[in-house]
């Protein structure tokens, strides 16, 4: 008995380590990308102008630096977290933002606004566009679902021809749009951090952060729900509730990453993998992992897109995957055994 | 051996036999055809007189305008009748489609001598659907600065519009020399950050706004960069710290344009750029905003005037950028001179 709760305690040692390991890491890369960039500044004058209140260096450090950076961990995290929710509550491996059309959904949201805002659009418009078309992909995905009964294949069924009808739709605003609106909506689709302030970030950290405790505390819930729909009903899990209002919130959580930052993809599918991969499925530590583990692939992922190649930027839609794939492959070659 | 010998022999006389006779046939009904080279740099042969055209972009036709061979037109794209101001005499031609995906039954259907696209849109299918069924398929760019005098002159051969043409570039020919004459010796140039339509994304060499940028006598801060449109972040137009700020916008429709809010809303959004107010250019005020219609295109030179004057007021202070709108378009366009273009 004693050995056995010895055990679980280390089991939970490592899980916490793998946590603090992750913070450190995300730390470390975030002061790594305080210190690049286009200007003269340097490593040392970069910190120093933390603690400044004016001059060139604050406006540097505060206004262009700070907010990509604040912004790349605030969207890891969201896509981390969303495809975690939804890989638990479909118990589907394929389940993510990208997969289930929701991210789909709330980039038309957002071209929409792109394209018939004139020019002359609010950040808060892109927002709600972009959530009310998430939403309205996730209610298309459990309606399908309830006619058909909820088994989770109908769902990611669903989910991938969601994807289809508004990648379409996106694709015929394009086909539409004057040559202008191409350009937007083409590099909308590479992705790009360059455009948020602290604005774009308090709307975006408020759609993510919200539900987060809401998550935190249905941990255990979708613990339950990996046993299977009947045994986790049997263990007192309200398994409609649950995945209904689970799809709503990560539905949020997508809408509040790529609306003001566009298509960054394949992060809410492997983070939550990836994590899994190391530390197992406990939701407790897994969600919270997850989202770090998106972070840190968003934020190394920007600021190898804007250093590389500088002073010319490598959309981040595009590094995600270049880096985020071989990773992803590399430690599913490593695990032999079936993991999910 | 021998048997093959002969079979082969008959084959080759018989068919330049059929070689001949089709050369034949075709000069017998073809009258005049004449060999140009479009904005692809392939040879086309095209069949004169030219009497039917469909054009897809309002480049090209507003070049046609120009040459005063508007009622060739049987077909245009579907953003004309979007701007009907602009084109009264073309608005209610037939529409094929956009400029990149063109119906092409619709364009068989009105059955054009030529048809005339972009040198990159729509694709190779274009001439997959249409030469087969007799339709030349033509590529001119007219957005391009160092091919505009020649795709002029290709096009006023086509049409059989030269000496229109030949006024055409005259006057461009004249406007441009003004510029460049006074712009290319400058050794003063001013640092500009050019941003095109979408934000924080610039006009490197190869893009049209570069080349607008440098002839204006400009100095483009990504003028080193390898791709024409790349993306770049704002901390590096910071350290950059251009003199000059040029912003191309779209919104389309600028003819009917009256009131310049919109333009000064572009304006005041990149001058609200976060950390942008230690910009030379923003603290000096000089961003300043340039609409599609005089940004590329036929009426480039008319931007780059503007340009020049932005860049160097004592220099081009004899320039009148407005007038020079006013000219093209009552002169070669044949409507009057209305809009809103640049802000300030």
């Amino acid at each position: 008995m004693n050995n056995i709760s010895q055990q679980y305690k280390n089991l939970t040692g490592r899980k916490l380590s793998f946590i603090i390991l992750l913070v450190t890491v995300l730390f470390g890369v975030a002061l790594i990308a305080l210190s690049q960039g286009a200007s003269s500044l340097g490593v040392k004058d970069s910190f120093a102008a933390l603690f400044q209140q004016t001059g060139l260096a604050h406006a540097i450090v505060w206004k262009l630096r700070l907010p990509r950076i604040v912004m790349a961990i605030i969207v890891g995290c969201g896509l981390g977290l969303a495809g975690t929710v939804f890989q638990a509550i479909l118990r589907n491996p394929l389940a993510s933002p990208y997969t289930l059309g929701i991210a789909s959904g709330a980039g038309f949201g957002a071209v929409m606004v792109i394209v018939f805002g004139g020019g002359i659009y609010s950040e808060y418009l892109i927002a709600g566009n972009a959530f009310f078309f998430a939403l309205l992909s996730s209610f298309l995905i459990l309606g399908i679902a309830r006619l058909k009964g909820f088994t989770t294949e109908t769902m990611i069924l669903a989910g991938i021809a969601i994807m289809f009808l508004f990648s379409s739709l996106s694709s015929f605003f394009q086909y539409m749009g004057t040559m202008e609106q191409v350009h937007e909506i083409v590099f909308w689709f590479f992705g790009s951090l360059s455009k948020v302030g602290w604005k774009e970030i308090s709307i975006a950290a408020v759609m993510i952060l919200l539900p987060c405790p809401v998550l935190l505390k249905w941990s255990w819930d979708f613990n339950l729900l990996s046993a299977g729909d009947e045994s986790a009903k049997a263990l007192g899990v309200n398994v409609e509730k649950v995945r209904m209002l689970g799809i709503v919130l990560a539905s949020l959580i997508t809408a509040g990453a790529i609306c003001f930052t566009g298509v960054i993809g394949f992060i809410g599918l492997v983070s939550p993998h990836i994590t899994r991969m190391i530390i197992g499925g406990d939701h407790r530590f897994l969600l919270p992992a997850s989202a770090l583990v998106g972070a840190v692939l968003v934020l190394t992922a920007d600021t190898l897109g804007r250093t590389l190649w500088a002073p010319q930027v490598i959309p981040i839609g595009i590094v995600t995957s270049f880096i985020g794939v071989p990773f992803f492959l590399y430690l599913l070659m490593k695990k032999r055994r079936e993991y999910w | 051996m021998r048997k093959y010998g002969i079979k082969i022999c008959a084959l080759i006389l018989l068919s330049s036999l059929l070689i001949l006779a089709g050369g034949l046939v075709a000069r017998a009904t073809a009258g005049e055809s004449i060999r140009i080279q479009d904005a692809t740099g392939r040879f086309v042969e095209v069949r004169l007189p030219v009497k039917k055209l469909v054009v897809l972009t309002s480049d090209a036709l507003e070049v046609i305008r120009a040459l005063k061979a508007e009622d060739l037109v049987v077909g245009i794209n579907t953003g004309i009748a979007k701007e009907p101001l602009f084109w009264p005499g073309l608005k209610d031609k037939p529409a094929v489609g956009s400029w990149r995906g063109p119906n092409y039954e619709l364009i068989v259907e009105l059955n054009p001598d030529i048809v005339i696209g972009y040198a990159r849109h729509p694709g190779q299918d274009m001439e997959k659907k249409l030469v087969p069924l007799g339709i030349t398929v033509i590529r001119l760019d007219f957005y391009k600065m160092r091919s505009m005098v020649k795709e002029i002159e290709i096009l006023g051969r086509i049409l059989g519009k030269e000496q229109e043409a030949r006024q055409l570039i005259c006057w461009y020919q004249e406007k441009l020399n003004l510029v460049e004459r006074e712009s290319m010796p400058l050794r003063n140039r001013p640092d500009v950050y050019v941003e095109s339509y979408s934000k924080y994304h610039t006009a490197g060499p190869g893009s049209g706004g570069h080349e607008m940028c440098v002839l204006a006598g400009g100095h483009n801060i990504a003028s080193n960069f390898s791709i024409p449109y790349p993306e770049i972040t704002p901390e590096w137009v910071l350290a950059k710290n251009p003199q000059v700020i040029i912003k191309a916008t779209a919104f389309g429709n600028c003819y009917a344009m009256i009131d310049p809010d919109p333009l000064k809303s572009v304006r005041d959004k990149i001058m609200a750029c976060p950390a942008w107010d230690n910009i030379r250019a923003v603290r000096d005020g000089k961003v300043y905003v340039l609409s599609s219609d005089i940004w590329t295109g036929p009426r480039a030179i008319i931007g780059i005037s503007y340009m020049a004057k932005w860049f160097h007021p004592e220099v081009f202070n004899f320039l009148d950028p407005e007038k020079l709108h006013r000219e093209y378009l009552e002169k070669f366009q044949g409507i009057k001179y209305q809009g809103v273009y640049v802000y300030p």
